[in-house]
């Protein structure tokens, strides 16, 4: 009997969040860590560009000659870059702050997904694989 | 080699607080967009008004230069409209999808491989895209400001007072 109250969907939820912040608090914080970026790096914050130049480093292992001459990839050089940096940082940030307030779950179907759309792990790859891809090609033809 | 540091740094410290905001969540991004939640709608805002008066303050006082990207209508119009149905389907965006990973709720890997693969076909498309979409609408590198005529303070003051105020809306509504 226990056990099913513990695993109670919206009691875990619950139980387990660790301790947000208030989002103004962390929104004002998040705005003062940009103003210092453009100060001292003299950057501004974006992720998408990260991925057309992944996506190249990729291509690249196939076939070199190819990405050489696409005239996206020569805009921008596939690499390494502050942004990349940017990216790999907000993921460890992102983890320290999980994991020391309890809050990181492993979780492969997000719940609200799941009450509207069923439990098929395959049925939620397909949809956010595609939406990833859509949502992509669109941030990047307005260049956001 | 310092630019990959301070972009690790900044991005570490952007990461923890996107994580403690709960911005990252599948739930937060999808109840934002059903208007349910506002959660998001909060902490962008708020980061946007704090980080536009500190950045123009920058610029005054030539600490700084603004990247401005172009306004070419036809290509934010239908870029908008395709990245907002990605999004919708994904429940993550391109930066925080990383971050939504590094809090264990790897269904936004899924996510990232799809930008990947849609950054891919931006840049197979690009010729094309470049010759047509690209071209409809295109005003340069504009500013509000600049468009208006006036001082940059005068957009950002009453920027601001707009944002407070619907806070407070926000607030009263329990969004």
């Amino acid at each position: 009997m226990r056990g099913e109250r513990y695993f109670k969907k919206g009691e875990q939820e619950m139980s387990s969040d660790g301790k947000p912040w208030n989002p103004y608090l962390a929104g004002a914080l998040a705005g003062l860590v940009s103003i210092g970026s453009v100060w001292f790096a003299g950057k501004y914050f974006g992720a998408s560009t990260t991925f057309v130049k992944t996506a190249g480093l990729v291509e690249q292992l196939f076939s070199p000659e190819r990405v050489a001459q696409m005239e996206y990839f020569i805009k921008n050089t596939p690499g390494v870059d502050w942004q990349s940096m940017f990216l790999v940082g907000i993921f460890v940030g992102a983890l320290i702050a999980s994991l020391t307030d309890g809050s990181f779950r492993l979780q492969g179907l997000p719940a609200l997904w799941e009450e509207r759309f069923g439990p098929s792990i395959g049925k939620r790859g397909i949809i956010a694989f595609l939406g990833g891809t859509v949502a992509m090609f669109g941030a990047r033809l307005a260049d956001g | 080699m310092s630019q990959l540091l301070y972009g690790l740094i900044t991005g570490i410290l952007f990461g923890f607080l996107l994580q403690k905001g709960r911005v990252l969540r599948y739930e937060k991004q999808i109840s934002a967009l059903l208007l349910k939640d506002m959660t998001i709608i909060k902490f962008m805002l708020t980061s946007v008004s704090v980080a536009m008066v500190g950045t123009y303050l920058l610029v005054d006082l030539e600490l700084a230069k603004l990247s401005i990207k172009s306004t070419i209508l036809g290509a934010n119009i239908i870029g908008g409209l395709l990245f907002g149905l990605g999004w919708g389907a994904l429940g993550y965006c391109p930066g925080t999808s990383v971050g939504a990973v590094a809090e264990g709720r790897w269904d936004a890997l899924w996510g990232v491989a799809g930008m990947l693969a849609g950054a891919a076909l931006f840049a197979e498309l690009f010729p094309a895209m470049k010759a047509s979409v690209l071209t409809w609408g295109n005003f340069g590198k504009i500013t509000l400001p600049q468009l208006l005529g006036i001082n940059h303070w005068f957009v950002i003051v009453p920027f601001i007072a707009g944002t407070i105020l619907l806070f407070r809306w926000l607030e009263k509504k329990g969004l």
